[in-house]
């Protein structure tokens, strides 16, 4: 795994308090533990990825406690692992990236939740929402108001989130529903503290055993008919019962302000940047105490008709904060003031905007609207002010720039072994020209950017392959589809190959084979190389010691099947060629096959330092390039794109252009020689070996050669 | 409690950063120092996939009162940074601080900049044929004037000197400008807590801490081009001075590459221009129109054949440059292993021009002349790769009777043809295809391509086309040498053209491969 939680885990270990300081995902982490949770399930993915990691890498501390942790292949498997509060009165969490992790999960969590659960079930889902979002940008909203599944999104101080957690698990078992808990980006990279109780062993735990099955009982199964009465049940009594958990609990905020004929609701997840701009506008303090009334909304499904209307009784209008489309608080909210009949004007997306993150600079520009037209008598003035010298700073910046900047997109980390997958393949089209490319999702999306800018679709973790079942039959080249280990095994082999096998398909996959879950953390998958292997590689890649990859796909009737160490571009080219031009029928897999190069430099760069800090021989490899030689042509870099691979200015005065240039941060990983060679480049790259610790022999050759080469060497 | 006293507003701090820069850790760092101080701090990050190396932002809120004497109240902190709104902004890199103030977080009533002078080239920069990257000057001059307070120097220098990452020397630099209410010792301590190279960190900081408060807070000088003064008595006597640096490097260059009467051939081949330059009235430029032939003439005339490549590979001056990159202690011994793959090309450019015409014509016919390539990894640090080398070397006497000599030259005689022909007419233009020069580079693949897109230029728009005047001609010239430039391996330059009315070429045809689908074996329906 990328990071090490050593100190996190002390952090896990609290007691009652005590103060916690640390990253908003890892106070829930701590919450779950406090709210005596007996199982933990979960699919690594920004920005939630921490919580399952930091529980992987505490397992021994959570085995004392009884609780267990389950690493899932994809978020269907971890929603399922919520049936186990089905039956059983154990409380159990699972956590995943929304919208895409919600999305794969949907098929268990509508089973789920018309079931109904008896022991707390929460799902924590990373709200990967506005900026820095890296997914299809939906909300999670939709999924918890088709599955009756009541969702939280709490004011982001790590003490509430803490409490949110704790009540979560109530209300779910208070209502029988499973609950949602939407953590946005920064709110789960937040960094706080709060004050920490004491964990609780759960009651049910992998060290005090459930005597038995529970006693068969119909109702539990969501199975026709039982499921005519779950519906019912849903509506009837679920459904209240959580409203009036959430009313007695007052799990939602109002926050008193002078000026009663207004109003602003939001959901607490946006409570900090509301104050925020009602700050900018002089409307309220660093500590609170706006002018307007608030209401902060920490469960936003379902809302309580009770607060909603007490809340705007009197009031001329209220403000609806609600990111993103559709409004679906807005229209609940809407709903429940016409049946209470209560005239309040209600605004929202009508003043707002319509889509994205509402950033305090998007909700004073919107509140100054609003309150234009319902408190004209408040002085906005500093809020109009700063929006001026904003847009003034904007415009002059742009004109001292003079020019856009370039984008600077994630790429590949110097030394990735997927790499030199693209530029084998940049090359090979200089042949056969482009064919349709399905890409995934991972680290090699990477490769939609430049320098090469390939891949027509992207559908989702897995889906490539998928994704070409209908371009195969309608192209006379055939279509190419990427996926990693990751997406493999996580829907890739089922959704993909095996799909492509039953209707005898025709196509290429290429699958990267790096051994992790590279892109999230880099999380061990089903082929993830042993412990003892990677001990045995060293600074080597280990990821050829495991076969599961090839067995499963030879297991659904895959006949060309190739290996290819990445690296070996020119070999890569010529398999990638072979792919394409093959007269066999049938689906083409060749598996390139090299260890994520995060991983094998966390293993060696401690023996190296060993090594070294002893006296021992050790010898570094680096490449570069000759100012000399190099014309500036920059061919090199639109076929690798490596980070350590980049330009300087050339030290000849005739030279006009930067001379390409290896920086320190190379690796070695050999990339760049190896397409200079496979593409006939230049003869500009050259490999350095610098021997460390020398030894006796190696100081003697290294005389001998200089002294002989020094008596003709020239200047 | 006195409210009287509490600070004004919270501080905002905005880090941006490059995945893999440790921006994480500097927020950390931060944090740290602050609540050792008792202040609340808060800080946010959105770290995604932009932690592979892409432009990242971390955001942290302090407020300068200490929890102690607060009570039981707290202040609400912001998320997400506003524009404007920002006190101290931290850039570790050049492009990002650009990016910050086109964004609107450097405002001149705010904001105090601290940044690294120094670029990290993005993709889209380095992919560009000629030069593509963005001028850090303007970025620069835009800090000085944006900022309320600018403090730039070249921060990775020094964070390589003390051997750890920039966020040390940032963390460093941000104590030391004294924006914050965090003293030296408890930033200290805070790394300290950290850990792991908190030594190497401590020494970053430091330097950083340094830089800032000893207010040194000037960009770093650019770099300057080493020239080489050979007087060349036929330059001075014979060219403007203005044309002097460049021609005198030419002549020096003709002597390396080949011998005196080369060197003569590139001066006699330069005086008609200068004559021309003259007669035009090229001083008002500077003679441009002479220094940019002769420059562009001295490459293409010392283009790196196979002779040229060993030689210069061989050197000591090279071998010295290599151990000085690669970093490597005086005691320790450094291998160098070239990689080269000559191939049927490469050895058609060396042998006599009727001889090379044959071979080619031969491979041609089998298909064989871009197969023949042989991938070869030279070790020129040993006595024989070394000898193998200067072998090649040796061949220089010889390098006249060549082919790809023969192929250089006829082309560099065409192309100052057209260069005094169209300088007859008007400099201006003359000088537009002078620079067109610049697209001859690469080896192999690339020079043939480059060389088409020259030959391209050459024949539609220097020689052809039909343009009303040579104002508009050049323009087009110079639109079309962009366009080759920054889309060496699309159709920018076919496109550039087509705007003249020059009918694109075809894209290279792609083979289609048919293929039966055999009948497969199904299982009942």
């Amino acid at each position: 795994m990328e990071i090490s939680f050593h100190d996190e885990i002390d952090s896990l270990k609290l007691g009652d308090g005590q103060l916690f300081h640390g990253e908003g995902i890892l106070a829930v982490t701590k919450a779950l533990l406090q709210s005596g949770v007996s199982y933990v399930g979960g699919y690594q993915g920004a920005p939630v990825s921490h919580l399952l990691d930091v529980m992987v890498q505490a397992r021994d501390y959570l085995d004392e406690l009884g609780v267990h942790v389950e690493a899932c292949t994809n978020e269907a498997a971890a929603a399922a692992m919520l049936g186990a509060s089905i039956s059983y009165p154990m409380r159990g969490a699972v956590t995943w990236k929304s919208i895409v992790g919600t999305n794969v999960a949907s098929d268990a969590l509508s089973y789920l939740s018309t079931a109904g659960v008896l022991g707390g079930a929460l799902i924590v889902v990373g709200e990967d929402y506005g900026e820095g979002a890296s997914i299809a940008l939906e909300r999670t909203h939709a999924m918890a108001l088709k599955s009756s599944m009541w969702l939280l999104d709490p004011r982001p101080s790590l003490q509430m989130i803490v409490k949110m957690v704790e009540k979560g698990f109530e209300l779910s078992e208070a209502s029988n529903s499973p609950v949602i808990m939407e953590l946005r980006i920064r709110a789960c990279h937040l960094q706080g503290s709060f004050v920490a109780r004491d964990n609780r062993s759960p009651a049910i735990s992998t060290r005090t055993f459930l005597a038995g099955a529970a006693e068969f009982d119909y109702e539990r199964l969501s199975h026709p008919p039982a499921t005519f009465r779950q519906e019912k049940l849903k509506a009837d009594v679920r459904l209240p019962a959580a409203r009036k958990f959430i009313r007695d609990n007052r799990l939602n905020e109002v926050f008193e302000g002078s000026e009663q004929g207004v109003g602003i609701i939001c959901p607490g997840g946006l409570y900090n940047n509301v104050l925020r701009a009602l700050r900018m506008l002089g409307l309220a303090e660093d500590f609170g105490n706006a002018r307007l009334p608030m209401l902060a909304l920490n469960v936003v499904y379902p809302l309580v008709p009770e607060e909603i209307t007490a809340f705007c009784a009197g009031k001329r209008a209220v403000l609806l904060l609600e990111e993103g489309m559709p409004e679906f608080i807005e229209q609940d909210i809407a709903t429940l003031l016409r049946r209470a009949d209560v005239q309040t004007r209600l605004h929202g997306k009508d003043l707002l905007l319509l889509t994205g993150e509402y950033t305090a600079e998007v909700i004073v520009r919107g509140l100054a609207r609003f309150l234009d037209q319902y408190a004209p008598h408040l002085d906005t003035s500093t809020g109009e002010r700063w929006l001026e010298t904003v847009n003034t700073a904007r415009a002059r910046a742009g004109e001292l720039l003079g020019a856009p900047l370039p984008p600077r997109p994630p790429t590949f980390c110097v030394g990735c072994p997927e790499r030199p997958v693209f530029a084998a393949m940049k090359l090979v089209k200089r042949d056969i020209g482009e064919p349709h490319v399905s890409a995934d999702i991972g680290c090699h999306a990477f490769a939609t950017f430049e320098p090469f800018s390939q891949g027509n679709t992207i559908l989702g973790y897995g889906m490539s392959l998928a994704s070409a079942a209908g371009v195969a039959p309608m192209m006379a080249t055939r279509p190419m589809a990427i996926m990693g280990d990751g997406g493999f095994w996580h829907n890739g082999l089922l959704s993909g190959v095996a799909s492509n096998v039953l209707n005898h398909g025709d196509a290429v996959l290429v699958i990267m084979k790096n051994g992790y879950a590279s892109a999230t953390g880099t999380q061990d998958v089903v082929s993830s190389p042993l412990e003892s292997a990677k001990a045995l590689a060293v600074g080597q890649s280990s990821v050829h010691t495991d076969r599961s990859i090839e067995n499963a796909l030879r297991g659904v009737g895959v006949k060309w099947l190739r290996n290819v160490y990445t690296y070996r571009v020119a070999e890569m080219a010529k398999t990638l060629r072979e792919a394409f031009a093959t007269p066999e029928p049938g689906l083409k897999v060749i598996i390139a096959e090299a260890e994520c190069q995060l991983e094998r430099q966390r293993r060696i760069r401690p023996i190296l330092a060993k090594l070294l800090g002893s006296g021992q021989r050790v010898v570094r490899t680096r490449f570069g390039v000759d100012d000399d030689t190099c014309s500036g042509d920059h061919s090199c870099i639109r076929l690798s794109g490596c980070p350590s691979l980049t330009v300087k200015p050339s030290a000849d005065p005739l030279k006009v252009d930067p001379v390409a240039h290896v920086n320190n941060t190379c690796v070695g990983c050999g990339l760049c020689g190896e397409v200079a060679h496979a593409a006939i480049l230049c003869p500009s790259f050259f490999r350095a070996e610098i021997v460390q610790n020398p030894g006796a022999w190696d100081r003697f050759i290294a005389g001998v050669r200089e002294t002989v080469i020094g008596w003709l060497q020239p200047a | 409690m006195n409210t009287d006293a509490l600070p004004e507003r919270p501080i905002t701090i905005l880090i941006a950063a490059l995945g893999g820069e440790g921006g994480g850790v500097l927020a950390d760092w931060i944090i740290a120092a602050a609540a050792s101080q008792d202040y609340p701090v808060q800080s946010t990050s959105i770290p995604g996939v932009a932690q592979r190396t892409g432009a990242t932002t971390y955001y942290v809120e302090l407020y300068a009162a200490r929890i102690a004497e607060l009570g039981g109240r707290r202040p609400v902190m912001a998320l997400t940074p506003a524009p404007g709104y920002v006190d101290v902004m931290v850039s570790s890199e050049l492009l990002e601080t650009g990016r910050a103030m086109a964004n609107g977080y450097v405002t001149p009533d705010r904001t105090a900049l601290i940044a690294s002078t120094h670029r990290i080239y993005t993709v889209a920069e380095k992919m560009h044929m000629g030069d593509g990257r963005f001028d850090g000057e303007r970025i620069v001059t835009a800090a000085q004037a944006m900022a309320k307070r600018a403090i730039l120097f070249d921060m990775q220098d020094l964070s390589n000197r003390a051997g750890t990452l920039i966020s040390a020397v940032l963390f460093g630099a941000l104590a030391g400008a004294g924006v914050l209410p965090l003293p030296r010792a408890a930033c200290e301590e805070a790394i300290r807590k950290g850990g792991r190279g908190a030594e190497a960190s401590l020494k970053g900081f430091e330097a950083g801490y340094l830089h800032a408060s000893g207010d040194a807070g000037q960009a770093a000088a650019q770099e300057l081009k080493r020239r080489r003064t050979v007087p060349s008595e036929r330059v001075r006597q014979t060219f403007p001075g203005e044309t002097h640096p460049i021609l005198e490097e030419g002549v020096a260059r003709m002597v390396d590459f080949q011998d005196r009467d080369y060197a003569n051939l590139y001066l006699d081949r330069l005086d008609p221009i200068a004559r021309l330059d003259r007669e035009q009235g090229g001083g008002a430029s500077g003679y441009r129109l002479t220094s940019e032939t002769g420059r562009f003439l001295a490459l293409w005339m010392c283009c790196e054949d196979l002779i040229r490549v060993a030689d210069l590979k061989s050197r000591r001056s090279r071998f010295e440059r290599v151990r000085a990159e690669v970093q490597a202690r005086p005691h320790e011994p450094v291998h160098i292993i070239e990689y080269l793959k000559p191939g049927v090309e490469e050895a058609a450019a060396v042998l006599p021009p009727f001889l090379s015409k044959r071979l080619l014509a031969w491979t041609e016919k089998r298909g064989l002349t871009h197969k023949l390539n042989v991938g070869i990894y030279l070790k020129s640090t040993s006595v024989t790769g070394f000898l193998m080398l200067r072998l090649l070397a040796a061949m220089r006497p010889l390098r006249r009777m060549t082919s790809r000599y023969a192929d250089e030259q006829a082309l560099i005689e065409r192309w100052l043809r057209v260069i005094a022909d169209s300088g007859a007419r008007d400099t201006g233009l003359a000088l537009e295809i002078a620079l067109c020069g610049r697209l001859i580079k690469g080896y192999g693949d690339t020079n043939r391509r480059a060389k088409a897109g020259f030959l391209r230029i050459m024949d539609t728009l220097a020689e052809g086309g039909a343009f009303a005047e040579d104002l508009a001609r050049a323009a087009a010239i110079a639109k079309a040498r962009e366009a080759a430039l920054a889309d060496p391996e699309g159709r920018g330059l076919e496109n550039s053209l087509a705007a003249h009315g020059i009918t694109p070429l075809p894209p290279q045809p792609k083979p289609i491969q048919f293929m039966r689908r055999p009948k497969p074996d199904r299982r009942a329906a």
